[in-house]
């Protein structure tokens, strides 16, 4: 009988060893490991980026990806504390309003020279790059668009014989016409709430007060910023519901779902979320943001993957260029509504075919970015929100709302 | 037989003697230094733990921090934050909201804590399943309690709503949170629901300890059950009552996390307290130095409470 003693235990651990070295080396091939940081919340968002992930593991069996979702609110806080304590995430979303914040802090990794040498940078137009450059340096790869855009009921519009609005002023009279208090519905769902900040923001330069000029100056120009504020909270009080004053986007987007609000203003990356409840072309469409007096404000911004620990920077790599490759970006759309940011994507048939995209397609001709520059996101979030909100209340005019965020602005910029 | 005579000298010391660690840490455990020796690594465990990021907090409030802008340097600026603070109307606004707060919370909670542990300590058939079912509140965190009480609350889906319209309260559905006139007491509600198990809590274990011949005497006496309240059982818990009352106001006056999922502080600034001005100073405009003087304010206003709660409350004096 064979005695298992501790002398043969080591004879096979010896074996084991010896047999080891013999084996081929890509039998014990370490697999990599990321993490990724992201602010999707919704089930379509989150539906996307399993979709992205698993297409990304099929063509990098050799790379793991943890995501970890990071909500809004509390992003730039885990953020910062991350890069304090130095234990940043491998991959970082980066909103382009945050850009300059993160990049201030430390936050980002220049990947300019891997840019220029990547096979798939003559699919993105060097506009594309514009709000993740700075001194000429590269920090981030685009992974899709916001495009702005607006949600109506096409049903409600068509019974009410009003024409989709093109200007500010039009959506202002269809919104006080589709208004019938006592049926609890609503002409437009404001978002007063988290997040509403940066429409307000768009309403003023709709007006004439952009807050950064084409020379890089930083101002709001008092008249077209009161302009701005008195139009969005007439609106608010004649057209929306009493909630608007802390409806964020969950409420925003329920009172559109629900049959509460005839319009909203959004991107299309809630597109798959409302054409889960409404059926599209027939109770909603979807239409371009209507122009304002002064300019048409429509953001179009890009969501950047930036590399956020050197450390991991190839993995990283491998990661961020992935959401660039076109099949990737159309599975990503076709869960959420997100549109690629690669032109060859957005090119593809799935994208063009589609007649409720085309007032995405349009947004593309004359969208603009998002206002980029060190305190803007803490400006509009911690002054211009609240002063707004203010106003909505009945406790400050326009006048005092924007010389509340002309103070804050130059607080924050000084 | 060797006999050892008790008056006899010591041995004289060699030079192992001198050197010798375990003779010398025997000699000094004799002197009246060990016990700081044996305090030391206590010494230093809270010196790293609390008392430097205690002052590393303190001193970051006279310098300029903005971690969004490098260009400014983090040069001590003395009491540039403090002077800022006096004449910046959001502070003197967050300080009321903060009493406002903090003062109903407290009072909601400790009385709602006092009745159901009075009323679970009469141990009648089920109590103790209703103990259990009390206290599931406090087990839940903040955020699963704002957002649940946010969801039944919402002015469109919200069960609360439902509830008031149909039995004829409400005329229609109410956004509690986006009125002013509402939305702080809205949320006091809410923070008192999560928090008044911890009331409970103590005090059921307090109750515990109050010997029943007290109550039995007091019987004999004529007193009622408000003058055994008043006369008995108040004075008993004085100690536990105190201790729980300051632990919640520093709890109440230190976490914004309710409060900044309910409402953001809005609408407009009527919910804005102290704590959350101060996250929003550091995280939303990376203003470190002035998040810092706002909790170093926090921190003082919270020392002159406790010392003065204990003061009034003659808790030292038992």
């Amino acid at each position: 009988m064979t005695t298992f003693n501790r002398r043969s235990a080591l004879k096979m651990g010896g074996a084991l060893l010896a047999g080891s070295a013999l084996m081929p080396h890509a039998a014990f091939a370490q697999s990599k490991s990321i993490n990724y940081w992201h602010t999707f919340t919704s089930q379509s968002e989150q539906a996307g980026l399993d979709e992205v992930m698993k297409l990304f593991a099929a063509a990098h069996p050799d790379i793991s990806v943890t995501p970890e979702n990071i909500p809004n609110p509390e992003f730039m806080a885990k953020i910062t504390a991350a890069v304090v304590a130095n234990t940043r995430p491998s991959v970082t979303m980066v909103a382009s309003e945050r850009f300059r914040d993160l990049l201030a802090m430390g936050a980002l990794t220049d990947i300019t020279d891997r840019v220029s040498s990547w096979e798939r940078r003559s699919d993105f137009a060097d506009q594309r790059f514009d709000s993740i450059t700075a001194d000429g340096k590269i920090y981030g790869l685009p992974a899709f668009s916001f495009v702005d855009w607006m949600y109506y009921r096409k049903d409600w519009f068509e019974e009410a014989g009003i024409a989709v609005p093109t200007t500010l002023a039009e959506m202002y009279d269809a919104a006080v016409k589709l208004t019938d208090v006592g049926a609890n519905r609503f002409g437009f769902g404001l978002r007063g709430g988290p997040g509403g900040q940066n429409i307000i923001i768009n309403m003023m330069e709709a007006f004439g007060a952009p807050v950064l000029h084409p020379d890089g100056s930083i101002s709001l120009d008092r008249d077209g910023a009161i302009a701005g504020i008195t139009y969005f909270s007439d609106l608010a009080k004649n057209a929306a519901p009493t909630s608007a004053p802390n409806d964020g986007f969950r409420q925003v987007i329920e009172g559109f779902q629900t049959g509460q609000t005839a319009m909203i203003y959004h991107h299309t990356g809630s597109y798959q979320d409302i054409a889960s409840k409404l059926e599209p072309g027939v109770e909603f469409g979807t239409m371009p943001i209507p122009a304002g007096p002064v300019n048409r404000v429509a953001r179009l911004a890009y969501a950047y993957n930036t590399i956020t620990k050197a450390e991991d920077a190839d993995a990283a790599w491998e990661w961020i260029k992935f959401w660039g490759e076109p099949d990737a970006a159309v599975a990503f759309l076709e869960k959420t509504g997100y549109f690629p940011a690669s032109t060859t994507a957005a090119a593809d048939p799935r994208i063009g075919g589609n007649p409720m995209y085309a007032a995405a397609s349009e947004t593309l001709g004359f969208g603009i970015p998002q206002p980029s520059f060190p305190g803007a996101a803490g400006w509009a979030e911690s002054t211009v929100l609240p002063a707004f909100q203010r106003v909505l209340i009945g406790e400050a005019t326009p006048e005092q709302a924007v010389d509340e965020m002309i103070a804050g602005l130059a607080e924050a910029t000084q | 037989m060797s006999r050892v005579s008790a008056s006899a000298s010591p041995p004289p010391r060699s030079v192992w003697d001198s050197v010798n660690p375990v003779r010398l840490i025997g000699e000094l455990s004799e002197t009246r230094y060990w016990m700081y020796l044996l305090l030391l690594p206590s010494a230093l465990l809270i010196t790293a733990v609390v008392l430097y990021p205690t002052v590393y907090g303190m001193q970051m409030s006279f310098r300029e921090m903005r971690l969004n802008r490098p260009d400014l340097g983090t040069d001590w600026v003395l009491l540039k934050h403090y002077n800022r603070m006096i004449n910046d109307p959001i502070f003197w606004l967050s300080l009321r909201n903060t009493a406002v707060w903090a003062t109903s919370s407290i009072v909601l909670e400790f009385l709602i804590g006092l009745i159901a542990a009075l009323a679970l300590n009469r141990n009648l058939p089920g109590t103790k399943v209703l103990a259990v079912i009390i206290l599931i509140p406090y087990f839940l965190p903040n955020v699963v309690a704002g957002h649940m009480w946010a969801l039944m609350l919402d002015p469109r889906l919200g069960v609360i709503n439902d509830v008031l319209v149909r039995i004829g309260w409400l005329d229609s559905y109410k956004a509690w949170f986006a009125d002013p006139a509402t939305a702080m007491a809205a949320a006091i509600v809410v923070e008192t629901w999560h928090s008044f198990p911890f009331f409970t809590l103590l005090i059921m274990a307090g109750l515990k300890g109050i010997p029943t011949d007290l109550y039995k005497a007091a019987d004999i006496d004529g007193a009622g059950p408000f003058a055994q309240l008043r006369l008995i059982t108040l004075p008993m818990l004085k100690t536990i009552i105190a201790a729980a009352v300051i632990l919640r106001v520093i709890g109440l006056v230190n976490s914004p996390d309710l409060l900044l999922i309910l409402t953001s502080g809005g609408p407009g600034r009527s919910t804005q307290v102290l704590s959350l001005y101060a996250f929003q100073m550091a995280y939303k405009d990376f203003n470190f130095g002035y998040a810092g003087a706002l909790s170093v304010v926090m921190f003082i206003l919270l020392m002159g409470f406790a010392y003065i709660y204990i003061r009034l409350s003659k808790v030292n004096q038992d």
